[in-house]
């Protein structure tokens, strides 16, 4: 049962990552790492966004577990409303989570389907340094990057595959809450100001602990989009790789698809 | 034979694909299930016991209505296994080797107004470890440790408009609990005055055709979640009439008719949740009405607290009957082990996942320790080991069945 609500969490979280990410616009150069983040944001919100995933964990030894579920989003940040169902595997079917976002400073409300109990359960935020069901995504790396509650510097730049990158140091502020890490590292595609690569700093670490990598970057419904995502586990060997597919956005959505009633729905959407 | 062999052929071909080359409407299971008990409560109990099923499910959207329709057949070695008949609602009192658990379509009169028809599983209520609302829904208890619920032939009306949600179901057709086999490790009925060795010839009392109505009324208000609901009709859960003025004597012992008798029951209950910070707070309350002199009335009330830990939950459940029963509850089926403290650990690991449940009867002190673990083979390929200890008094519903303490192994391919 809390297979799926984790489950069901790193879904959620994982549209956020490719929403916020989706937030890195183009723009012109000579400002300091704030504005660029700031600018971003401004440029590329969407009204609503849906898509299919797989998501892939393969362990130390290389055992491979897989996911899919479909997800649908309406508005973004503080009014948010998020549907997400899982088509893959067999045990998880059916399984639908829908998140609702609050006022400023509340969590969103959260309900979880399980069919086999045939009835919705409401569901509270989970520990931040929590793994999901055996992934290498903790709820904080979930969590929607918000610049805001970092304090942000720009440190240079780097060449990542080819694609020179701006390298933004960002440390969480406590006030907003315990991190997990002391620090985040962000590599930013130069052109378009895309997210490429994150590198997550344990409290006391010297090195990353954890890495995640975006690729296959697309412009859609112009929108840019990585429809891969992949978190190592630079310690442990084991890696989670997220691929989306049946991208689009500012789609409209079904009548009341954001409802407890659509969530209570079997076989539904 | 040459049928049945190309029949097993094809189930094994089916189970040795390995991606799902189904059409992605129809999903399922083969389980093979085996148990070993360490004690029998009379000769007649096996020490080994094995279960094989075979589930299959097809749904399909068309235009905006769902059509599902699932189907379970089934393979017993224990004296739970019923013949091989027609019984579409469950309600003879064994398990029929095949049965239909959905057949049902789901038809949207507007974006927030549903009709659901056929035979569909209801799930009700707030509290997970026990819910009053739930309780009264129908159980298989062939096993009697898997709280297997069943399917209802019914109508369904649901709708949602702002906060407010509504549920209004009609079930033309009782369904009942099936009761374990009479006498068994199952269900070894030590209530005194059954001189040992005391057959019980169940039997297959046909119940009422009028089932139950009910509605429900949902509302969100910030972090709390409250309801409200009422129903009236037939109890689903039997009484049993032993017949001791029909009882005759054989050179075995006593062999004594068990009659099914089912009781009309009101019942009106509040639900109410609440997320306090990482805790999620749940409660009901329900006053159940009955003129029946063994059923009675009840005051049945649950509070349940659940606490995420990362992968893992923690659920705690206290349930409690006000009133007291008329006659033994452990007749009384969903009634019976209360008061009772039901703590729940559940949590996902890398490998698959483990749960533990600690079921303690606060009357008698008896309980039931459950313990579980899956192990993902692959996501379609699951092997299950565990086991299920019933201790404490015999008086209680949990300790009169510790001649079923059993370990368990399971085998499922999924698709």
């Amino acid at each position: 049962m809390h297979k799926k609500d984790t489950a069901a969490g790193i879904i959620l979280r994982l549209a956020l990552v490719v929403f916020v990410t989706s937030l890195f616009a183009t723009v012109t150069w000579g400002a300091d790492a704030r504005t660029l983040l700031k600018e971003s944001e401004n440029r590329h919100r969407t009204r609503t966004q849906q898509y299919a995933g797989d998501l892939t964990v393969v362990n130390k030894d290389g055992k491979v577990r897989k996911k899919g579920w479909k997800s649908f989003r309406e508005g973004y940040a503080g009014d948010a409303r998020n549907l997400i169902r899982f088509t893959d595997p067999p045990e998880v079917k059916g399984v639908g989570f829908l998140s609702i976002s609050r006022s400023a400073g509340q969590n969103p409300d959260q309900w979880l389907y399980l069919p086999s109990m045939k009835r919705e359960r409401r569901i509270a935020t989970q520990d931040r340094d929590a793994s999901f069901v055996g992934t290498d995504f903790n709820y904080e790396d979930m969590e929607e990057f918000d610049h805001e509650k970092y304090k942000v510097a720009l440190q240079g730049e780097e060449t990542l595959n080819g694609s020179p990158c701006y390298v933004i140091a960002a440390f969480p502020l406590e006030k907003d809450g315990k991190s997990v890490y002391e620090k985040k590292i962000l590599f930013l595609r130069k052109d378009i100001l895309y997210l490429l690569r994150e590198d997550l700093y344990r409290k006391g670490d010297k090195e990353p602990t954890k890495r995640l990598i975006l690729s296959d970057i697309q412009s859609i419904d112009g929108h840019w989009v990585a429809r891969k995502m992949e978190m190592s586990d630079l310690r442990k060997g084991s890696r989670t790789t997220v691929l989306l597919k049946e991208i689009a956005f500012d789609k409209p959505q079904a009548v009341g698809r954001f409802t407890l009633q659509n969530l209570n729905r079997e076989g539904g959407d | 034979m040459t049928r049945l062999r190309i029949a097993v052929r094809l189930l094994i071909l089916l189970l040795l694909i390995p991606s799902p080359a189904l059409a992605q409407g129809i999903s399922g299971y083969a389980e093979a299930k085996g148990f070993a008990y360490d004690e029998r409560s009379n000769s007649r109990d096996p020490w080994l016991l094995g279960w094989g099923t075979l589930f299959g499910k097809w749904e399909e959207m068309a235009g905006g209505a769902q059509l599902t329709a699932s189907a379970r057949g089934e393979w017993i070695t224990s004296v739970e296994r019923g013949p091989l008949i027609f019984d579409p609602a469950d309600r003879h009192i064994r398990r029929a080797p095949l049965s239909v658990r959905d057949l049902w379509v789901r038809l949207p009169l507007t974006p927030s107004l549903d009709l659901q028809m056929g035979r569909f599983q209801l799930g009700w209520g707030k509290t997970d470890g026990y819910s009053p609302a739930d309780a009264f829904l129908p159980r298989d208890l062939s096993d009697p440790f898997s709280d297997e619920k069943l399917p209802l032939w019914a109508l369904r009306l649901s709708g949602e408009e702002g906060a407010l949600r509504f549920e209004a179901v009609v079930s033309p057709v009782t369904t009942p609990w099936r009761l374990p086999v009479l006498g068994s490790r199952n269900a070894p009925l030590t209530v005194e005055g059954f001189p040992e060795g005391t057959v019980f010839n169940e039997l297959d009392t046909p119940p009422p055709w009028p089932g139950f109505a009910a509605l429900r009324l949902l509302a969100t208000f910030g972090e709390w979640d409250v309801g409200a609901w009422g129903r009236f009709g037939v109890r689903p859960a039997p009484l049993l009439a032993f017949r001791f003025d029909r009882a005759t004597p054989t050179s075995t012992g006593l062999v004594v008719p068990v009659e099914r008798r089912f009781a009309r029951e009101e019942g009106v209950g509040v639900e109410l949740s609440r997320i306090a910070g990482a805790f999620v707070l749940r409660g009901e309350a329900a006053a159940l009405f009955s003129g029946d002199r063994d059923l009675g009335n009840a005051y049945i009330g649950s509070l349940s607290l659940e606490r995420g830990f990362g992968d893992g939950t923690l659920l705690v459940t206290l349930a409690a009957n006000a009133k007291t029963t008329p006659v033994d509850a452990s007749l009384l089926f969903d009634r019976a082990m209360l008061p009772v403290l039901i703590t729940a650990w559940n949590r996902t690991e890398e490998w698959g996942e483990w749960k533990f449940v600690w079921t303690a009867g606060l009357r008698h002190g008896d309980g039931l320790l459950k313990g579980e673990a899956g192990y993902n083979l692959t996501d379609l390929w699951k092997l299950t080991l565990g086991g299920e200890i019933p201790y404490g008094s015999g008086k209680g519903p949990c300790g009169a069945l510790d001649a079923a303490r059993r370990v368990h192994v399971a085998l499922r391919r999924s698709w």
